[in-house]
């Protein structure tokens, strides 16, 4: 019921999804359809069913779910290991991104069982029967879990993720003292995976203007970094109706946090310093 | 290569930047806070007054409406009510209204907030001043 | 990109249709939700307050039709969703305030705004009914 931090899966639900159908207000190339069944092995003896978004490019079909079962005897514990089995063993087509596997690139971000995590890093001893994957909410797929995250990047482009400095260049370090360094913790850990930008409903009904929690936190970054000299700039880029103000404190980007970093909480210091700088 | 922009031509670094940032929202976030302050009292004594008067006749509520207390705070109350009602139904409204019907939603939100405010402070006045 | 080539738009992966419903997701709405009744409910509160002004002719319907048992379920629904906003809202004042951000906090605040609410909506039919209502 009291959820400590955000690496914890609740055990009991009342509700997995919101109460409307499955393919609810989606547009015709959107639709999923029913899709295969891949059996396991017949040796298998723990065997867990795991039910993945499938959408293939080349074959002009509309998106499908596919259940895959899949033999735990033979593949590690983690849900990124499930998907490597099946790639290996039953299906060669099944595409998503991964890296290091051990939950710091970011790469394998995806929504499990109704939350986006890393694959990673979330245990098949956690899921429920039969559990759910699919690609990281509301993005435009290329291909099975793939999601394009061009826009996403864009917009962290455009707050301008660098050190702005005006005064001249120092012949050492740029001095920080360690209180002053302690400013960005929480913060700089950022891995960029979108796993809170992504199950933001703000951002699904305005992502095309609103910034999300990803870019407004490193926003925070660098407005907190007491290196940066251009505060000003930063602010007024962010105070929008849009851009920043979409935020309603909805928190779902906290409760996600792969890293259990604080989104809804550098808004929260945003949004203080605006007011902060006006009266 | 991506098909949805296939026929928009603009970078996504231009299409994220869009129009540029409006360089102001923090006032109307800050009334919306400040209404919600007044509002905490205001609603509170608002409710108790309600239940304190449960089964009370036409006679005796008018009889407390009238005294400066009531009809000063009464009229407050839909002041500030009325304030964050139109702010918040105007945040609702650009959350979920893309097209261009959103202007004249605003508006009629706004206007019909106004118009309800001051029906009920004259409403207000002509029992507190009236015979 | 030659014409004769329609490239089939990408989906969109799902939404609000697969995201699994969660206490800080479900108050939010219920906030939203609440608050646009609460925008009704003003309106009913100066159509009552116009009918009282103009006298007991118009006074007496506007009452009767609140104080009759589909008002009073009405009212009652009003009641929790007032109190549901008023908690919610002091919730989200204090997180302006840059406080309260750590998720068992979150959570610990969230299960309070509801049962806040149930209880003082209880309280508050309780105490009319007592008074003779």
């Amino acid at each position: 019921m009291i959820i400590r931090s955000s690496d914890q899966v609740p055990h009991t639900t009342l509700l997995k999804r919101f109460p409307i159908p499955r393919n609810f207000g989606v547009t015709r190339e959107s639709r999923i359809g029913r899709g295969k069944i891949w059996p396991a092995p017949k040796a298998a003896t723990r065997i867990r069913a795991l039910e993945i978004y499938r959408y293939d490019p080349d074959s002009g079909e509309n998106p499908r779910l596919d259940t895959f079962e899949v033999d735990l005897d033979d593949c590690g514990p983690m849900v990124l290991d499930a998907l490597i089995w099946i790639k290996n063993k039953v299906d060669s087509t099944l595409t998503f991104r991964r890296s290091c596997r051990e939950g710091i690139c970011g790469s394998c971000a995806m929504n499990i069982d109704g939350t986006n995590w890393l694959a990673c890093t979330r245990f098949i001893s956690d899921l429920a029967t039969p559990a759910t994957i699919y690609p990281l909410a509301n993005l435009r797929i290329i291909k099975d879990l793939v999601p394009d995250l061009t826009h996403l990047f864009a917009q962290y482009a455009a707050i301008e993720p660098w050190l702005k400095s005006k005064t001249a260049e120092p012949e050492r370090e740029r001095l920080q003292s360690p209180d002053e360094r302690s400013k960005i913790d929480g913060y700089y850990e950022c891995i960029l995976c979108f796993c809170c930008t992504s199950g933001c409903p703000s951002h699904w009904w305005n992502g095309d203007r609103f910034f999300g929690p990803a870019v407004l936190l490193q926003a925070w970054r660098w407005l907190t970094d007491s290196r940066d000299e251009a505060k000003d700039e930063r602010l007024d880029n962010l105070e929008d109706p849009f851009r920043l103000y979409r935020c309603h404190t909805i928190l779902n980007c906290t409760r996600t946090c792969p890293k259990g970093l604080n989104p809804g909480k550098a808004i929260a210091e945003i949004k203080k310093t605006m007011i902060e700088r006006r009266s | 290569m991506d098909p949805q922009n296939m026929q928009n031509m603009r970078s996504p670094l231009a299409r994220a930047i869009g129009l540029g940032s409006a360089k102001e929202g923090v006032g109307v976030w800050w009334a919306e806070r400040v209404s919600a302050v007044a509002l905490v009292p205001l609603t509170l004594w608002f409710a108790a007054s309600v239940i304190a008067h449960t089964g009370s006749d036409y006679a005796t509520f008018i009889v407390w409406l009238r005294t400066p207390f009531a009809a000063i705070l009464m009229s407050l109350l839909l002041i500030a009510l009325f304030y964050h009602t139109a702010l918040g139904l105007q945040v609702v409204i650009e959350d979920y209204v893309h097209s261009a019907t959103r202007f004249a939603a605003v508006i009629a939100v706004r206007l019909g907030c106004c118009a309800l405010a001051g029906a009920g402070v004259v409403a207000i006045l002509r029992i507190a001043l009236g015979g | 990109m030659p014409s004769s080539m329609t490239t089939r738009p990408r989906p969109l992966s799902p939404n609000v249709q697969i995201y699994r419903p969660q206490l800080t997701s479900v108050l939010s709405i219920l906030n939203r939700i609440t608050g646009i009744l609460l925008s009704a409910c003003a309106v009913v509160l100066v159509v009552w307050l116009v009918a009282a002004a103009w006298g007991p002719q118009s006074y007496v319907p506007v009452q009767a039709a609140i104080a009759s048992w589909i008002g009073r379920i009405f009212l009652f629904g009003a009641t929790f969703a007032y109190f549901l906003h008023l908690c919610g809202g002091i919730r989200h004042l204090v997180w302006d305030t840059v406080h309260g951000f750590d998720l068992r906090w979150i959570y610990i605040s969230g299960w309070a705004v509801v049962a806040a609410s149930a209880v003082l909506t209880v309280a508050a039919w309780v105490a009319s009914a007592s008074m003779g209502g």
